[in-house]
């Protein structure tokens, strides 16, 4: 589904990711493990076209993401960690119906998977709210639904549970789990063992723009003969750093 | 780039702004407020200060001129025919002045009776406060009034020579001003309302510019909407549209402002001349030139604050080079306030900011040349054209838009 080869970029002479390599499946959650600094949020931002490759190709389902962004842009969903990044002067509501339409919906049908996906989340009583007014952990959930609303085939998601609290995070770690369950492919970027752990089918150890290894947990823990990931995860990096 | 996609970011841009009320402030109601209470409180000072000034002149004589022949001089020769001008007693008239307890003081030269009788020049000081306005103001009022007692000795000189009082009068001047009143307004009108429009259009995109860009990269909420669907000069367009809007809706407001002005003070609105500007029209083509040198105006602006916005990396960042851009806008529109609409230099036609300024005092001062107001037009799209330009390269370089 999604295909990276020798993907690179460069900031004048800063090289913040160095020939990077990876494929995702279908329906799997592939995790991008890595320090602050690593080139994680780079490779996700050229993924999301938001930026352009100095080198290397990105194919979303065969679709080239630098020659045809716009295609690729309405099949992926996002979703940022830290600020939620909700429109605070619109309600609940206008923030995910504007992304409905930025992707090219019509308005019926945004209308009806709102009331679908607020049923799901638990969000109807506050979908006419203003965003400023609603709590953290409601704002986190008319993010999700904003990034899922025109029923992407690939997400994204960067650091999701950034600066969250356990419960909150938990609740990021169900709509990963729940995206899964309805065969999205997934890319997921952290700094955390334990959720990468918990969620990821393959996960790829990136350090300083380069990915240093690629696999399933279980292969890794074979492949260095630990069954700790943070150990593996310092094997890799430690020595590098 | 696609209408649709710049339609739903336009839409909703103005909806989020219509609810700031920083934004509703300073775009609307303040125009709407700030342009009648500056009717009302300087026009119609000016326009109190004149009066006062020319009403209640009291003058004094100073210690050394202190004598009842002075006095009487002064009183019956002097100031005998202006009821404004008043002599009072005084012992110390220097502290008067300075206290502004009189307006001015005058110093008669002590032999002026013997330099007067051999028919020779005697001096008149006139003593007054610089630092004082109606003290300087007065000085005119008081230097007619002893004009007219000179002119009144030479003709009793020539009467007494047996001459004709009209040998000293080969001609006469008679000035006589064609212009109407309505046109001496507007005059006034096109000195200050240019201005007034220019620094509003600066200051009217402001809050959206600054929020539509710099705050959306300080809120986390620019990321998310780069990675939708429309490709990013739409996404810039529906901002670059909404910023002038805004603009555009300051300028309604001020003229709205105008209006409520002219309803309250007709007199104020000459900004303190004094004359009405009722009855003054300005052709329907005219007036169409001046409505789109203002969008023009608006967009050029909206394109450079975009521009800025987005170069800033926080929304306070963004603040600081705003003020700058409004900061630069109106050093050229000060400068040429006073510039009459006759000898506006044929470049300021084509230079941002001064064009606008020279077409509305073109369309103001009643003979509307509309060569001028062309020149004024084709400039101002190539400067739309190129701010846009800015924006648009601006808004594309990632290292920008993604600096923090």
């Amino acid at each position: 589904m999604v295909k990276v080869e020798g993907l690179s970029k460069k900031f004048g002479k800063v090289e913040a990711v160095k020939d990077i390599s990876f494929e995702i499946n279908v329906g799997e959650v592939f995790g991008l493990l890595g320090e602050n600094g690593a080139g994680k949020t780079t490779t996700l931002r050229m993924l999301a076209t938001m930026l352009k490759p100095t080198v290397g190709k990105v194919h979303f389902a065969g679709i080239d993401a630098v020659k045809r962004p716009h295609e690729v842009r309405s099949r992926i969903g996002i979703l940022f960690g830290g600020e939620t990044g909700l429109y605070d002067r619109l309600t609940a509501y206008e923030n995910i119906f504007y992304f409905g339409e930025l992707n090219g919906m019509r308005k019926d049908m945004i209308d009806q998977r709102i009331r679908e996906i607020s049923k799901t989340l638990g969000m109807t009583d506050y979908l006419g709210r203003r965003a400023a007014k609603l709590s953290k952990g409601m704002k986190q959930k008319v993010a999700f639904a904003r990034s899922i609303i025109h029923d992407p085939e690939v997400m994204l998601f960067d650091e999701p549970t950034s600066g969250l609290d356990v419960s909150a995070s938990r609740d990021v770690h169900d709509f990963i789990l729940n995206c899964k369950e309805n065969g999205k492919t997934i890319l997921f970027s952290s700094h955390t063992m334990t959720e990468v752990e918990k969620l990821c089918d393959r996960i790829g150890i990136i350090h300083k723009g380069k990915i240093v290894d690629t696999g399933t947990v279980e292969e890794l823990k074979q492949r260095y003969d630990n069954s700790d990931l943070e150990e593996i995860f310092i094997r890799l990096v430690g020595d590098k750093i | 780039m696609r209408l649709k996609d710049i339609w739903i970011v336009f839409k909703k841009e103005v909806k989020d702004i219509s609810r700031d009320k920083r934004t509703l402030l300073i775009s609307i109601l303040v125009p709407m407020l700030v342009i009648p209470l500056l009717n009302i409180f300087v026009g119609g000072g000016i326009e109190n200060l004149q009066k006062e000034i020319n009403q209640n002149v009291i003058i004094a004589l100073s210690k050394e001129s202190k004598t009842i022949d002075v006095k009487n001089m002064v009183e019956k020769e002097i100031i005998k025919d202006n009821e404004n001008i008043k002599l009072v007693e005084c012992e110390d008239p220097l502290r008067a002045l300075n206290s502004g307890d009189v307006r001015l003081v005058i110093d008669i030269d002590k032999d002026y009776k013997i330099k007067l009788r051999e028919g020779k020049p005697f001096e008149i000081k006139i003593l007054y406060d610089k630092s004082n306005t109606k003290s300087e103001g007065s000085i005119w009022i008081l230097s007619s009034a002893i004009e007219k007692f000179n002119n009144n000795m030479v003709e009793k000189r020539i009467v007494s020579a047996g001459l004709d009082k009209n040998i000293l009068k080969p001609s006469i001047i008679k000035e006589e001003n064609v212009a109407d009143k309505t046109k001496n307004g507007a005059g006034m009108l096109a000195t200050f309302l240019p201005i007034i429009i220019v620094v509003l259009l600066t200051v009217g995109g402001v809050p959206a510019a600054t929020d539509l860009v710099a705050g959306e990269k300080e809120r986390n909420t620019l990321e998310p909407l780069l990675t939708t669907r429309p490709g990013r000069i739409s996404i810039l367009i529906g901002k670059y549209m909404t910023v002038t809007l805004f603009s555009f809706i300051t300028v309604v407001a001020s003229v709205i402002g105008i209006f409520v002005g002219f309803l309250i003070n007709p007199n104020a609105l000459s900004i303190g001349s004094g004359e009405q500007i009722s009855g003054f029209s300005i052709p329907v083509p005219a007036i169409i030139f001046s409505i789109i040198l203002a969008i023009a105006l608006g967009m050029t602006f909206a394109g450079l604050q975009i521009a800025l916005s987005t170069y800033a990396k926080s929304f306070k960042e963004a603040q600081i080079y705003l003020s700058f851009l409004m900061i630069a806008a109106m050093v050229p529109a000060y400068a040429n306030m006073f510039t009459q609409p006759n000898d506006i230099p044929l470049y300021s036609f084509f230079v941002p900011v001064l064009n606008t300024i020279a077409g509305f005092k073109v369309v103001l001062s009643g003979n509307i040349n509309y060569l001028y107001l062309f020149y004024a037009f084709g400039s101002s799209i190539i400067h739309v054209v190129l701010s846009l330009a800015i924006a648009v390269r601006m808004f594309g370089k990632e290292k920008v838009l993604f600096r923090s």
